[in-house]
């Protein structure tokens, strides 16, 4: 079983290295493939651009997106539910708001770690919030409908806040927090996001056999011995660290947990346990694509990365809903 | 269209050429038109400022509006000030000036001059509509006699690049490249073929630098997105504080004296350097 998978785990981790590449060669004005031999030659400038602006760009655009790959997978799962995903239910939203009000309000100036804490508090009111409700009533449309109250709620609060601030620059960033980007960010803000993230996927990842004796029905999993509390802590207290960070430093990018492990499913027979690892594969490389498109496209001002995920992910989300619920979806990842 | 609203615009403008009374009541609608008023006013005749003419960081005449009626441009707040002259921006609360037109009264725009001559031109027009064609003259001969006092340049031309919060910077055909100039700098931005008020990004910037980055003052603030941006690594490695002339943003954001205060700033800067 494992050995079939082969071909795609190598394609993926080629795909991904080579996208990495490529975000490290493309700047604000399409590709520069000189640009690592200046910096190798020790051109100074040149160094400069390559560690300090697109080394960074290029690590976010992994990392992030690897975040919310997995995260929706994970979340997913355990909802039992094909639309859940970090964007849509609200949780993207949550942290968004989370790290507005630390940023804007000065206290991650005073103490930088604060900045990933905020977004990880706010995740994480978002997905406990859910699960609660899931436990109450399991239904696919009322963890749907929460989340984009939920959703709505987080967005309509990011503006209140941002509208609040003294700071005349606060108003207008606002698009970045509900679309995203990754242009000119620093190596502080992936030392920043990092070790969080890292957390969190060795959490979702090490429930990555109880979401699978879950797909055969809670009642079947509890009697494998699967500690059901003990998986939801994991996953929700994971992607709330994933999501949460990267949200932090990247703003809320939207939709590719949502299509990432939709299109990897098939590959992986609907195992959620190899798709949780193929999804932080998947996101990376999906992110990264739209962060090299967004260069590309943007022109004199350059496009936000939400812009062009939702491009792709909304359609994906029409077609999804559309498909109606089949019954390899509502059980698996 | 534009022609007619232009034809418009300067009926306006040139018709209180007719009556050189001096307006009464005098309500500002724009941060810009609030340092003209009172700059070209008594003060009693100002009855009312934009809700920006008392921060001190946009307003070059923070001091002089303490203490004024400040309005936020709403059409029935401005109505029941009662004025005879209204001035606003041509750009800015478009529904309040329209409004204000339909109710009959007199309403005076102002633009955003990308030129020393437009600068001095906006001043006599808007001293001619407040009838005080001589302040107006004097005002004129006073940012005159500043910019003639700058320090003269000797030499190379140090290359500088005004970087505002966002990644923008001024090109050519903008009153800050005018400012430069004056003060004896290469526009390192106009140069690269930016015009007017564009972004540049931050990768040419450090692959492409000029001698000087103009940045704004306090751009230590980093509680925006837009100003944590100047405190990229990369940009703190390529232009140490040396290489920085900071300048108050309130400088940037209107033509009058503020071109003379800005040109003087930068220009000590070069020659202390």
């Amino acid at each position: 079983m494992t050995r079939s998978f082969k071909p795609v785990w190598l394609a993926l981790t080629a795909l991904c290295l080579m996208l990495f590449i490529v975000s490290l060669l493309t700047g604000p004005a399409g590709l520069t493939l000189d640009l690592p031999f200046a910096a190798w030659r020790g051109d100074a400038a040149a160094r400069l651009v390559l560690v300090e602006l697109r080394l960074p760009r290029a690590l976010l655009g992994l990392l992030v997106g690897s975040s919310l790959g997995l995260a929706g997978a994970a979340l997913q799962g355990l909802f039992r539910n094909p639309l859940a995903e970090p964007g849509v239910i609200g949780v993207s939203g949550c942290a968004a708001l989370g790290a507005v009000l630390v940023f804007y309000s000065g206290a991650s100036l005073a103490m930088p770690m604060a900045l990933p804490l905020g977004g990880i508090a706010g995740a994480l009111v978002a997905i406990a919030l859910l699960q609660l409700l899931a436990l109450r009533d399991p239904r696919l449309a009322t963890i749907l409908l929460a989340g984009v109250a939920l959703a709505a709620l987080a967005g309509a609060l990011t503006a209140l806040a941002l509208n609040l601030s003294p700071n005349p620059y606060a108003v207008v960033e606002i698009v970045f927090w509900l679309m995203g980007s990754l242009a000119d960010r620093s190596l502080q803000h992936v030392a920043l996001a990092l070790p969080f993230m890292a957390v969190g996927w060795v959490l979702m990842l090490s429930g990555a056999r109880s979401l699978e004796a879950l797909t055969l029905g809670e009642d079947t999993a509890h009697s494998l011995g699967i500690g059901l509390r003990s998986l939801r802590l994991r996953v929700v207290v994971g992607a709330a660290l994933a999501v949460g960070a990267g949200v932090a430093v990247s703003g809320a990018i939207g939709f590719v947990g949502l299509i990432v492990p939709h299109l990897l499913r098939p590959f992986f027979g609907h195992r959620p346990a190899p798709l949780l690892a193929a999804s932080w594969l998947g996101g990376g490389i999906l992110t990264l694509t739209a962060d090299i498109v967004v260069r590309f496209l943007g022109g004199d001002t350059e496009l936000r990365l939400g812009v062009a995920t939702a491009l792709v992910g909304a359609p994906f989300f029409f077609w999804l809903v559309l498909r109606g619920p089949r019954s390899d979806m509502r059980g698996g990842t | 269209m534009t022609t007619a609203a232009s034809l418009f615009a300067a009926v306006v403008i040139l018709a209180p050429a007719a009556k050189a009374e001096p307006a009464q009541r005098i309500v500002s609608l724009n941060l810009c038109t609030d340092e003209l008023a009172l700059q070209l006013a008594d003060r009693d005749k100002v009855v009312s400022v934009s809700f920006l003419a008392n921060d001190p960081s946009l307003s070059t005449v923070a001091e002089q509006a303490r203490g004024i009626f400040v309005n936020r441009g709403m059409l029935e707040q401005i109505v029941a000030l009662k004025p005879d002259l209204v001035l606003a921006h041509r750009y800015a609360s478009r529904s309040t000036t329209d409004g204000l037109r339909r109710l009959g009264y007199r309403v005076v725009e102002i633009e955003s001059p990308q030129s020393i001559a437009a600068t001095r031109q906006q001043i006599a027009d808007v001293a001619l509509a407040m009838g005080e064609v001589e302040r107006g003259k004097a005002l004129i001969a006073t940012l005159d006699a500043r910019l003639a006092a700058l320090p003269m340049t000797a030499g190379r031309r140090p290359t500088a690049a005004i970087y505002q919060p966002n990644g923008y910077a001024f090109g050519r055909d903008s009153l800050a490249d005018a400012i430069l100039a004056l003060a004896g700098f290469d526009n390192l931005a106009a140069r690269d073929g930016v015009a007017g008020y564009a972004r540049l990004s931050l990768e040419s910037l450090i692959a492409n630098p000029p001698d000087i980055l103009v940045i704004e003052e306090g751009g230590g603030d980093q509680r925006s997105m837009a100003q944590q941006f100047l405190s990229h690594p990369a940009l703190k490695d390529r232009f140490p504080p040396q290489a920085r002339i900071e300048v108050p943003r309130r400088y940037w954001l209107c033509a009058g004296l503020s071109v003379a205060a800005a040109a003087e700033l930068l220009a000590r800067a070069r020659v202390a350097q």
